[in-house]
This record gives C-alpha cells, structure tokens and sequence, in this order.
C-alpha cells in the first residue's frame, strides 16, 4: 500500500514538472467535473463553498471580490491559465499551501487534460 | 397577543433529516408547507467551510450546533423515588439547533433495522419462552416489518450517499459485507471508505477469532456522488472533523445539502427560522388538531399558524414534550402502567477499550465518521444464543476512530497521573499509538424508563420541563459484562504494549458526559391505540392529522445508531401522506 502510495506520488510529481497536455477530451473531462462540482459552479456570480468557475482563465488567483479566499490563495499570485490550472489541480496544497480547498488532488493527468479540455468551454 | 396566520395545507416543525425529507417529498405533490425551525439558517458554504468549521472549542466543547439549554432544557432522574433536576449543560446526548437539525452534526453511521428488533416481543417469546422476557420489560412489536421498509432504506441510503459494503444481496451472502443483515434489494450506492490501519488491524484480530468484520456503512461519499435528486457531494477527504461537525467538502449525507434546498426553491414552502413551537392546537371535540402556536425566539411574539396536517419533526424528546404539553394522548404513568405518552423512553449502552501499541502510528486525526470495522456476530447474528448470558437484545462491535480531536482526544494508559510532567510525556508518546475498540448495546424498554412533565421546573416560556427517568437495568449489565469479555479477549490477541481493558458499566446513568446521541421512544408506534401513541404510519391514534417523525416512535432501542428507520420511516410516511391520506383524510389503519 505504502509502495503504491509513493510510486504514484512520483509519477504525479513527473506529471506536474510537465507541461499540461493539449488533447484532453472535454467530453470525458465533463464526467472528471462531477469531481468539483460538489462545491463549485459554472454560473457567473453563483459561489457554493467555492468561487464561481465562470471565467476562471481569464482571473487572477482571488479575484472575486464577494468569496472569501484563504490568505495563502490572496498571496499566491497565481494567474488562472490551463497550465496553472492543471498543476494546482494535481495537487492543490503543494502548489498553494494552507489554501482552504479541501480537496486532495486529481492524480491522473489523463484526467486534469481531460478536465481542463471541459473547462476551457464551459467556463466561458 | 397570538397573531392568527392564514392556513396553510402542512405545518411542519424541525426542519433536519425528517422535516425536510417531508417537505421536499410533500411540496413536490403540491401542497403548501410551512417549516418552523427554533434554530438559525446554516449554510455550508457560509457556516461549514475551511478554515472556520475546524473548532473544537466553539463546536464541541460549546455546542454550538445544539440546543440551547438556558431557554429549555429537561429534568433528570433515575427512577421514580428521586427528585429530578435539570440538566444545566448539554452531555450525555446533543439535540441539534438548526437549519438540518442533529443531521448536520451526526457521522453518517447508517443501519438497517431488521425484523428482529420490529418483531422482537413474538421473537424471543417463540424461541425462548414468555418468561425469558422480566416482568418489567415493556419490550413490544412494532407493527411493520423489514420487507415493507425495504425500499425507503434503499431510497434514503441513496439520497443519503451512504458507503458500505452489501452483506446480503437478494438472499445471498456477499463477501466483504455484514453477513447478519437483511437482505437487500440492491447495492449501497457507493463503495467502502478507504479503510485506516486501525480498522484492518481490528479486522484482522476478529477475523482470526472467528467474528465477521465489515466496513461500517457511512453517509460518508467515498467518491464524488450525485444523488437521484441531483444533489452533489464531493468525496469524503478524511479529514477527522465529522461527528459535531458540518462537513467542509459536503461529503456528509445531511439534509441542509439534499433534501432542504430543493424544498426552498419550490415555490410551495416557506422557512421559518427562530421559531420555537410552544403548543398543538386540538379543536373542540379533540379528534383533529388545527395548528401550531409558536414564538419568535428573536423578539417573543407569539403567532398561531393553522393548518389541515401537523407534522412535528423536531428532535425525539422535543416531539414528546410538545405531545406532553398540548395534552395529546394519554400521559404514560411509571406506577399504574397506564397511558402511552413518555412511554419507552431508551438509551444505549456500551463498554470500550483502549490499546497502546508503541511504535504503530495511528495517524487518529485522519478519518471520516464510518472509519470503523465492525461486527455484528452478537447483534443481528439471531443464531447468537442469549439463553447462556441471560439478556436480550445484542451489541455491535467496532475498531477503528470517527472522532480524535485534538483537544479532547488524549489517550493514556491506566495509571498515568492526570496532570503534570507525567501526564503530559505520557499523552506526547501516546496520542499516536493508541486505538480503541466499542461496543455499542441495545436498551430494552422498561416500566420505569419514562418521560413526562416536571412538576417544578419551568422553561423561558413558562411551560414545564420534560422530566426524564432513566437507569440502565439487569438486562444492560449483563450485555456489558459479556461485551467486556469479548473486547477484551479480541484487543489482547492484537498484543498491544498496554491495554486498558473494557469494563461493564456498573454505575448509574449519569447524564453528564457524553455517550450516544440516540434517545428512543415516548411517542412510539404499534399496532393498537391501548399501548402506542402512533400507528405504523406514525398517524397519531389521537389526532388523525397529526403525524410524529422520528426515533420516537421506536419502541425500544436496538445496538444499531437510529437515522438509517428514522430516514427510511420519513419516506414511508411520506408517501402515505401524498398517496393515501390526502385522498382520503382519515385514520390509516382502524383502530
């Protein structure tokens, strides 16, 4: 259990060290969304336990003046493009510590390329 | 002054797991409900987010999900002979406050009674005799059975996003599950919970006597899930902030997150927060009541809210004492025995270990609220033979943690001074290498376990308190001694550096520290209006159009925790409302 822990935490350290794949499928990615959509939306000004996702490629990190972010996300200085989408979503706490996302990560970067590709049409 | 209201078609007071599964299922069909909840508007991404929700002190040591006890609290005693008091600060159980009720705050833990506690007077009779059940037993069956449940377990575990593992698919015996339940007509809708050392260890040690270990069935989602109403839940991240708690990554079946919102965008029901029902009100002749007289807890005024049904769903001992202090039914008396109102009130009861294992590294402060082993072997397992031990009714055991706070979670081995150097080297070197092992027991109802109205004390509207009278009695001891054995000879197999062993209880109830959130009975069901309050639809005998909701009309108290019949009872009251009552307004089953 412990071997395939840490083997897995190689590989996704491999994945994030790469750049985000382009030929994710959005089809595929619309399911890798049921993921998120717990706690976020894709309506423009409609926050849940997340910000909206409406427009998130063109945000800066913390940006939605009326969502209480944690200081650690106010500070990152992240700007929102499907890389840095992509690389948080791997793993969330390694990219932005102490953000208050409670959310582990998705390890598959099959899944983030797909989940990228569903996101880079429906949040518009 | 009582400003009159215009009627409505349902009142509905406590908006938690029962009240908004009535109000969505009963807006649905068309009706108009009013909801009146004493407690405030939570929300989780207002209320349960990160970072807020993670503390101890303001959830846990002050209670700030439950009832507030300066404006109504009960009297307590242990039998008849004593004066009762009232309890001053909440303990031994934990009524919710709010929007989502003790639904907000529960672990998830979800069970499936079976016919053998909805039979259990004709059960242990045929096999044991009438004279294995005490005189003072007032143990009784409860007019429905397991297969017409069936289905609203199913339809609650699926709104609910319970985890589990079938043990009894359609009759047949499933591996990896609980091969003592019923059968079921399908698969829990979501896999296990990833399983914590602890709860392999547990599971491996039971296996290995013999004992059958499955993985605790939890409204914990193990995946992200979307219910059959749409509702979505993220997965279960583990992160040990789930019994007390509202979960941050909506994970936790509740119905603040399912059931309640979809009633609030329908445009048929209507919130209201703050409001504390006071009374309900009968008509003149006292076959039917008219509504609920409630206050605004925020400015005290008073408002009467007419309406053709009356659901009460607030917690099992406030449904009690509305029954109590509108006058509905007969008041039950310890000492003639006669009338049924605060009649077989229960409790539960248990015995538990704690095993010090130096080097092994627990990790305590991650788990989800199901993050235990289980076996039922001396619970649901019928060929489990009583007659040796004396007692009736049984008592599940589990390994593993669903709750570890950092505050209140400090485990050491007996004799370890309380305070002081010691006490703190002993609580560094143990907080990770320890594990506990329950049992978790059945009450059976007894003549003198009761509720009923305090003759002295009085709550700050001026009515009197709920008196409860409650003691655990032989048949609990003698389950706890054999409990006791069993923990212990499972936990010394497992060789731990240390053990503090598992002892039967021998001291009286007190109801100052905290055991199980899982009061039973008062307003119980039955198949006759002589010995319940309720029928099988939970209708009132009294009152045709008045319905009572919850684990108060269990007659007695099973090892299992309640919200799995109080979920599936929801739904099946529900559906003789909308189906059958509506039509025809009426008593459901003849008295």
């Amino acid at each position: 259990m412990i071997g395939t822990m840490r083997i897995a935490m190689v590989l996704s350290a491999l994945a994030l060290a790469g750049a985000a794949r382009a030929d994710g499928d959005a089809v595929r990615g619309e399911a890798r969304f049921q993921d998120c959509a717990a706690c976020h939306r894709l309506e423009a000004g409609v926050n849940n336990v997340g910000p909206s996702l409406h427009g998130i490629f063109s945000r800066k990190a913390a940006e939605i003046a009326d969502f209480r972010y944690s200081p650690a996300m106010k500070r990152s200085g992240i700007v929102w493009t499907p890389e840095t989408l992509e690389k948080f979503i791997g793993d969330p706490q390694a990219m932005v510590p102490g953000n208050r996302m409670p959310y582990a990560g998705m390890t598959n970067a099959n899944d983030r390329a797909d989940l990228i590709a569903y996101l880079s049409k429906a949040s518009q | 002054m009582v400003t009159k209201l215009k009627e409505v078609d349902v009142v509905i007071v406590g908006l938690g797991w029962t009240g908004g599964i009535l109000a969505k299922e009963l807006t649905e069909a068309g009706l108009k409900v009013v909801a009146l909840e004493r407690g405030s508007m939570r929300t989780s991404e207002n209320d349960y987010s990160l970072p807020n929700i993670r503390d101890e002190l303001r959830y846990v040591v002050r209670h700030d999900l439950m009832q507030n006890t300066a404006r109504d609290t009960l009297t307590i005693r242990n039998n008849p002979q004593q004066e009762a008091l009232p309890m001053r600060r909440l303990g031994s159980f934990l009524p919710g406050e709010v929007v989502g009720g003790s639904g907000v705050h529960w672990s998830g833990h979800t069970w499936r009674w079976t016919d053998m506690e909805f039979k259990i007077r004709s059960s242990y009779e045929e096999r044991y005799g009438r004279k294995f059940i005490p005189d003072d037993m007032t143990i009784q069956d409860w007019g429905i059975s397991y297969a017409e449940l069936e289905p609203y377990y199913e339809k609650f575990e699926y709104t609910a996003a319970v985890s589990g593992n079938a043990g009894n698919l359609g009759g047949k015996i499933e591996a990896g599950g609980n091969p003592f339940e019923a059968p079921r007509a399908r698969e829990y809708p979501l896999p296990p919970l990833t399983p914590i050392l602890a709860s392999e260890m547990f599971s491996d040690a039971a296996r290995n006597a013999g004992y059958h270990p499955f993985p605790r069935p939890s409204a914990n989602a193990s995946q992200r899930y979307t219910n059959p109403d749409g509702s979505k839940f993220g997965a279960c991240q583990y992160c040990g902030y789930c019994q007390r708690f509202g979960c941050e990554a909506n994970a936790k079946g509740s119905a603040h997150m399912t059931v309640i919102p979809i009633a609030m965008r329908n445009p048929n029901f209507e919130l209201r927060t703050h409001s504390w029902a006071t009374r309900v009100n009968k008509d003149s002749d006292g076959k039917r009541v008219t509504g609920v007289t409630y206050t605004n807890v925020l400015n005290g005024e008073e408002f009467e809210q007419p309406a053709t049904i009356v659901l009460l769903c607030a917690y099992v001992l406030n449904n009690v004492h509305l029954l109590l202090l509108s006058g509905i039914g007969t008041p039950y008396d310890p000492v003639a025995q006669q009338g049924v109102v605060g009649k077989n009130y229960c409790y539960q009861t248990g015995a538990g270990a704690t095993l010090f294992f130096d080097g092994k590294y627990f990790n305590p402060f991650m788990n989800a609220g199901g993050s235990n082993a289980t076996i039922d072997d001396f619970n649901t397992n019928w060929a489990f033979d009583r007659a040796p031990h004396d007692f009736l009714g049984g008592y599940n055991v589990s390994g593993g943690f669903n709750t570890a706070l950092p505050i209140g979670y400090r485990p050491v081995p007996s004799g370890t001074p309380q305070w002081g150097t010691a006490w703190k080297q002993a609580t560094a070197k143990w907080y990770q290498t320890a594990m506990v092992i329950n049992a978790s027991g059945s009450v059976m109802a007894n003549r003198y376990n009761c509720l009923d109205l305090d003759p002295t004390y009085r709550n700050a509207f001026g009515h009197p308190l709920m008196r409860m009278t409650f003691d655990y009695k032989d048949n609990e001891h003698k389950m706890g001694v054999h409990a006791a054995g069993i923990i212990n000879d499972i936990a010394k197999s497992m060789n731990p550096t240390k053990l503090n062993p598992a002892a039967a209880r021998t001291q009286p109830w007190s109801v100052v520290p905290y055991q199980s959130t899982h009061n039973t009975g008062g307003a119980i069901m039955g198949s006759n209006p002589r010995d319940s309050v309720l029928n099988k639809y939970l209708q009132s005998w009294d009152c045709h159009n008045l319905f009572v909701i919850g684990a108060n009309a269990f007659p007695h108290n099973s090892s299992y925790n309640p919200t799995g019949p109080v979920g599936a009872l929801a739904y099946w009251t529900a559906d003789a409302i909308k189906n059958r009552y509506v039509k025809s307004p009426g008593p459901l089953v003849p008295a």
